[in-house]
This record gives structure tokens, sequence and C-alpha cells, in this order.
């Protein structure tokens, strides 16, 4: 890994000012449990797309990345621009890349980082490839219903970009599904199962928070150790074990489950509140960087974890070097391409 | 270092020390609850609150209470026999 790149909204939401809206008492509850104090939340006609091009173009020009030598651009998202074209394909626009570069999206929400790193990873082993640039964006506070307080007081929106080129460390993986909770976690209308559905709730996210705690407590255990089987190694191996940010209360219980060390979990939830997948690459240029502007790192071995819609569960243990670039900025709407 | 609790020997408690554990769960005073008590009587047993009933028993006694039976528990009683089923309260 080359870099590691973030964006955030600017705009920051404190849940307290939320009160009038959902009662107090149904505020601090959630506050207190899901451990959000505020979130970055976009504007409305702010995309994953924008954020994760803003994301992309800085990281391009720290490396100093021609346009024409990335070979592929992978972008991880559920909140596409469109339902078609694939959202990779805008973006590839906009970053002027060459007709030489394959461009796709993968449609995976909390387990899409390790499941992006695996793909970019596999395409460099297979050969054909020189550079992959992988994006991975969300924006789920569009997709929260004004009504659901639980959705509205936790979800941010965020984009990032990661630099890959062939290397010795391929990193280890591991990736899984069930299923059978794919309505645990969903949002019903606007796909083409139910296009125009008749109430305006189902293009609203549905969540069962019972549902996703129980998944996640019964499944990422047996993963953390799934994942040290495969490397060859023990939690005392590892520097930092990534968590997508999905609730304080989820990812605490799980630490102690799991046995992972406070210290050794970062988190990012109270300040940025859960911005689905791409909390994993944020928690990392905003927790480990040795800058608070995400410059500088020290050599560091990292299990990324994540889990949630699908249900899908998946991690990646990673070697970042210290010549891996972490950075962070907040969007600026820079002009892009017509 | 081992992970998870499928080693876990559950350590049985009475019926009132379950109770007890609702309650808490569900924010409320121990006097105020018993196996008569209503769910939709305890504005703590909403979402959250069985949240926080899963992970005290997992945590506690390593049993996982899924949402699909989380579900079926209407009252108090129904939440002790649970627990009863899965060993954490001796019969």
């Amino acid at each position: 890994m080359a870099g590691i790149s973030t964006c955030l909204p600017p705009k920051t939401v404190a849940n307290d000012t939320e009160t009038p809206r959902f009662g107090g008492d149904e505020v601090r509850k959630v506050v207190s449990m899901a451990g959000v104090k505020q979130r970055r939340v976009a504007e409305p006609d702010v995309t994953s797309a924008d954020l994760c091009f803003e994301a992309a173009t800085h990281l391009l020009k720290r490396l100093d990345w021609a346009p024409e030598t990335i070979t592929a651009l992978i972008f991880v998202t559920q909140t596409p621009d469109y339902l078609m074209p694939s959202t990779s394909c805008v973006v590839h626009k906009w970053l002027g890349l060459s007709d030489a570069c394959a461009a796709f999206d993968m449609g995976l929400g909390c387990s899409g980082y390790p499941y992006g790193l695996y793909l970019a990873a596999s395409m460099l082993k297979a050969g054909g490839q020189g550079r992959i640039l992988l994006l991975h964006g969300e924006t789920p506070s569009h997709y929260a219903s004004a009504d659901d307080p639980a959705a509205t007081l936790l979800f941010s929106d965020a984009g990032s970009a990661t630099a890959l080129e062939v290397g010795v460390d391929h990193g280890a993986f591991c990736m899984h599904t069930d299923g059978s909770g794919h309505g645990d976690l969903i949002i019903r209308g606007g796909g083409f199962r139910e296009r125009f559905p008749e109430k305006a709730r189902d293009l609203s996210v549905k969540m069962d928070s019972a549902a996703i705690f129980a998944f996640t407590i019964s499944r990422m255990p047996e993963l953390v150790k799934e994942t040290l089987g495969l490397a060859q190694c023990g939690i005392e191996d590892v520097d930092a074990f990534v968590l997508s940010q999905s609730n304080r209360f989820t990812m605490r219980h799980l630490a102690k489950k799991c046995g992972l060390p406070a210290d050794r979990v970062p988190m990012t939830i109270e300040d940025v509140g859960n911005c689905g997948g791409p909390s994993i690459p944020v928690t990392i240029t905003h927790r480990l960087a040795d800058q608070p502007n995400g410059d500088g790192f020290s050599p560091r071995r990292l299990m990324l974890l994540g889990y949630g819609v699908g249900l899908s569960w998946a991690s990646a243990l990673v070697n970042l070097d210290a010549q891996c670039h972490l950075m962070h900025h907040d969007y600026r709407s820079q002009a892009k391409p017509q | 270092m081992s992970i998870g609790a499928e080693n876990m020997t559950i350590k049985s408690i009475s019926t009132q020390q379950a109770i007890a554990l609702l309650a808490e769960a569900f924010m409320v005073p121990t006097e105020s609850v018993s196996l008569n008590t209503r769910r939709e009587d305890l504005p703590g047993w909403d979402s959250m609150g069985a949240l926080v009933l899963i992970a005290e028993l997992d945590e506690r006694f390593g049993v996982l209470l899924s949402a699909e039976e989380s579900r079926k528990l209407h009252s108090i009683g129904d939440a002790v026999h649970f627990m009863e089923r899965n060993g954490i309260v001796s019969r």
C-alpha cells in the first residue's frame, strides 16, 4: 500500500442539537450507547464519488502518480451516483485516467474495505496490473429516515482512496457471508425488485439493531481467530485492530470478547459517526498517523475488520511501512473536468 | 491467547438474581418487576434494551440470545424461562 487518503464533509452536526426533534431522553440514550457525539454529514448534493474524487486527487498528487500509470480503479460503495453506469466510470473521467485502465464497482458496505484490498491484491498478484486505485466511499446519512433516531444520530459520510502497487506483502484475508440476514439491514425500495415503492419510507434504511449485534458478536471472534491463524501470529503481534466503526457499544463488547487490548482498538465513532466501510481508512488516517493532518506513519501491522450489511464480514491483516502516505482533507467541492 | 467464551462454564444464578439482571438491563428498580411484568410496560425494553440484554447474556454467561428469540420474549417471565433453558437460571 503506497498511501491512504480520506475525505470528510466539513459540516459537523452535534447530536445534542437534535434533541428538540427526537426528545432529549431518546437522544441521550442513543448517544450514550452508540457513542456518537458529532457526525460529519455531506450536503444533499455531495455523493460518495465527490468525496472519493477529492481523496484520490490529493493522494495522486502526494504520490506523484500520473493518471496514465493507474491500471485499475475499483470503487466500493452502496451509495452510487447512479443505478447505471458504474460510479467508477464517472470518477475515471474526473481523474483523467487512461482507456487502458480497468474500472468497476463493487457493491459492499461495512465489509467493503478488506474485500476491496483483497481484490486489488489479487489483481496485482495475478499480473498485468501496475498501480491500482481503490476508492471506498459511502453517504449513509442520506439514506437515514428523518423519523428514525437510531439511524439519524448514528450515520455520517466519508470517502477514501487507497493506492496499491506491486510489492512483497500480499496480506492475509478472510471473507464470509450469511445471506439469510440480508433483510436485517436493507433499503427495500429504489432497486429493480421494487423500483417505485408505495411507501416512501422504503427508500430509507431499515435496521434490525439486535440482529446485527447478535450477528457481530457471534461471528467476529471466530474471524479474528481465523485471521491470526492464517497469518500465523497472535494478538500480541498486531499493532492495531481497526474495526468498521459501527457503534461504541458493539465495538467495546467485541474488543472485550475477542481479548483485544482497548488501546489497540482505535475509534473515530465519537467525533465522526458511522460512515460505514470507509470508517476503516478514516480511523487509520485519524488515529494512526503521527501528525494530526495525517502525515507520517510508523511501520505497523494492522488487522482491519469489516462487518455488517449483507450480512458480510471480512478481515485483512496488512503491514504498512513507513513509506505509506497517510493523509486527510476535508471536502472543498473541488472543480471537476466536464 | 484464547478468544471468545466457547469454553466458559456457566455458573447458574437464581430466579431472583435473573430478575435483578433484567431490571438492570432495562433500567428499572428490581422491586418494580416480577415474572408477570410485560415487555410493553417496560419503556427500557426497547431496541436498545434488547441489545443490552443480548450483550449481558453473552458477556456473563457466553449464551447467545438471537434477535429472533429476543422478539419472542414478551415478559420478564419469558426472559427468565429462556435463561432456564440455557442453563443460566437453575430450575
